[in-house]
């Protein structure tokens, strides 16, 4: 039974070789679909972790540790208690989270103005740790910044400021300039500042809406020591936030009464949304993609099942059932989809690699900084492999070619033995 | 007690459907065929030769009537069973030689017998018996392509008769092939037939044919006309 059940292949596997050009030509087709897919996903994947990576630096981290009401409210009441705050940095270093953990910064942020002697800004203001939150959102970064410096640590009534808020409020490093915000008790604050130095992201609303002071200022001057807003978590990759978030969760929901932790889909859904739209057009592609070689497919096994029907009438004679003469097509649509999605995969990664390992530069077609959801895209997409990519990929043509070689196969069972045999091919 | 027959037929009627006109194919055939008789149904075209070839083989179901191979009823067989049953009692031998062009010509003559199961040295060994008794020792691993008309269908009759099966069914094997060819294969499927017993069943036009018959049933209009029993085929 083995062995009868071993020719099967074999003739299918002949009957791929004979018609080679045939075979050639719709392999071809579909191992470049898969190099295509390979290609769209690679420096897909790429570009969706640098809008990740911009965007989690930016905004709250990959992780972001709030009060669970301070999301919607942005009241100081809403805060974590210096307690609570020693408490997540504990869990942060248990062993299923701490090696993840690239770097945390812990934040006060508080709506409030910006203010000139003519005018007044509303600003988003950030009490920071100089150290980590530079390391973190490199606000401070040489190509960030326009002039002056980053804050430091021993900066006490300093401000860095973003270049359309500076231009707003015609400010210029050394400048001073009045924060107001309402403080713990409810009052209007004012904090006087001066500026040390100016950055520039691309992303209008940051230049314009962000500003930073130390946190300890920020604190002083809000009447919550020790307190923060949120305490902002960046991993080693994005790929690790669902794993490390439920450790985290777990643990610290054990260590404080009623900390909440947040993805970056959770605390930011504009560009959760912005990637699943990017995604959906994605699938569309790939869906369009992959019905034009799954027609590719049915019409070479078809034409070659309708070619061979006195083949078909022949082998059914000799005894072959119609559940085996069906498998003898299938299997060719599944050799042939099974080879050209190997070769596809090949070419694929390899003419990614070959061409654009050091990244797909796009500026050329873009004349100012691409911007969305706050976020400046990098215009220098680095690609990305990974296996799930090669199971994804291979396991979608093999799939395609699975419901491509059903239709051909179904018809082959519908062969009138006697009728076949006075076909002329 | 009298031998079962090889093919036992009883009022087999076939009527196709042309455009909403019943057209009977073959018309209340009875008939029985012992075990390695040689016979030959003759008659014009259309005279339902090749219909009742197919009604024996089981590649095709009656409209009416009963059809046994061996014993076995085709008509209340399934579709599987069918299979089986052409694969264990039936070889073919048809006019177009129809190999399989994949595979050479030992892959083809042993096809049946590697459906049954039957280890590799086996069958190679019967079927390079068979190619060096009917003359085509040497051409095992050529490809149908590569082969002559007449060489084409001495693969074919080594892959009908090779799993020795109950009926040998040939429907016009010498129609595409040249005199001297004709002449040579019906010497070989002749010698088959009393050599192994191997009982056949042709259907053709072809004169040479008719007179190596050892039984010629001659068909008209889907029914027998004439049945007669001669003595036993001689090669020539």
């Amino acid at each position: 039974m083995n062995r009868r059940r071993l020719v099967l292949p074999r003739l299918a596997w002949r009957n791929v070789r004979r018609q080679w050009r045939r075979s050639l030509l719709t392999g071809t087709a579909m191992a470049l679909g898969v190099a295509a897919l390979v290609f769209a996903r690679t420096l897909g994947d790429g570009a969706h972790e640098d809008w990740i990576d911009s965007g989690v630096r930016m905004g709250s981290g990959h992780l972001a540790v709030q009060d669970p009401e301070y999301r919607a409210s942005r009241k100081l009441e809403d805060r974590i208690s210096a307690a609570d705050l020693e408490a997540v940095s504990v869990a942060l270093e248990a062993p299923d989270i701490e090696p993840y953990v690239e770097r945390v910064t812990p934040r006060l942020e508080v709506i409030g103005l910006a203010n000139s002697p003519t005018t007044a800004v509303p600003v988003m203001i950030m009490g920071v740790d100089p150290v980590a939150e530079g390391a973190f959102s490199q606000l401070g970064v040489e190509q960030r910044l326009v002039e002056g410096r980053y804050l430091e640590p021993g900066d006490r009534l300093h401000v860095y400021v973003g270049k359309r808020l500076a231009e707003r409020l015609d400010l210029e490093l050394g400048s001073r300039l009045v924060l107001s915000a309402q403080d713990v008790m409810g009052d209007i604050a004012g904090q006087l500042v001066r500026v040390v130095g100016i950055f520039q992201t691309g992303v209008p609303e940051s230049d314009e809406g962000i500003v930073h002071i130390p946190l300890a200022t920020a604190q002083q001057w809000m009447g919550v020591e020790g307190d923060i807003t949120t305490l902002a978590i960046l991993l080693n990759s994005a790929w690790e936030v669902p794993r490390v978030l439920r450790s985290v969760r777990a643990r610290v929901g054990a260590a404080t009464d009623g900390v909440a932790v947040l993805g970056w889909r959770e605390a930011m859904p504009e560009l959760d949304a912005a990637i699943k739209l990017d995604d959906f057009w994605g699938y569309v592609f790939n869906i369009v993609l992959f019905v034009i070689v799954a027609l590719a497919i049915v019409n070479t096994i078809l034409m070659s099942v309708l070619y061979r029907t006195r083949e078909f009438g022949v082998l059914r004679a000799l005894g072959l059932t119609k559940r085996e003469t069906a498998t003898v097509v299938f299997t060719e649509g599944l050799l042939l989809t099974g080879l050209a999605g190997i070769i596809g995969l090949g070419l694929g990664f390899g003419l990614v690699w070959l061409l654009f390992r050091n990244g797909l530069d796009y500026s050329g077609a873009i004349e100012n900084d691409f911007t969305f959801s706050g976020v400046v895209l990098d215009t220098l997409v680095i690609p990305v492999f990974r296996w799930v990519q090669v199971v994804m990929s291979l396991g979608s043509i093999i799939a395609v070619g699975v419901v491509a070689s059903l239709y051909p196969a179904y018809r082959a069972t519908k062969i009138d033995v006697a009728e076949a045999m006075k076909f002329e091919a | 007690m009298s031998k079962q027959p090889a093919v036992h037929t009883e009022d087999v009627w076939k009527v196709f459907e042309h455009d909403g006109i019943a057209v009977e194919a073959v018309r209340g055939v009875t008939m029985d065929i012992q075990p390695g008789e040689f016979v030959v149904m003759a008659g014009p075209s259309g005279s339902g030769k090749t219909t009742l070839l197919n009604l024996l083989g089981g590649l095709t179901r009656p409209s009416r009537g009963k059809v046994w191979i061996d014993g076995n009823d085709l008509t209340e067989m399934s579709e599987r069973q069918l299979a089986q049953l052409r694969l264990q009692r039936v070889g073919f031998v048809f006019q177009a030689y129809n190999l399989l062009p994949v595979l050479t010509a030992l892959e083809n003559a042993e096809f049946s017998l590697l459906l049954r199961g039957m280890p590799d040295a086996e069958r190679h060994r019967l079927v390079k018996a068979l190619f060096e008794k009917i003359g085509i020792a040497g051409l095992e691993n050529r490809r149908p392509a590569k082969l002559s008309g007449g060489q084409q269908q001495r693969v074919a009759v080594a892959r009908a008769v090779v799993g020795e099966p109950a009926l040998v069914l040939a429907d016009e094997p010498t129609a595409n092939l040249d005199t001297a060819t004709s002449v040579a294969l019906l010497d070989v499927m002749t010698k088959l037939n009393q050599e192994m017993g191997t009982t056949f069943v042709f259907a053709t036009h072809d004169q040479r044919l008719m007179e190596r018959a050892q039984r010629l049933i001659r068909l008209v209009d889907g029914a027998i006309e004439t049945d007669d029993r001669r003595s036993a085929p001689a090669a020539q």
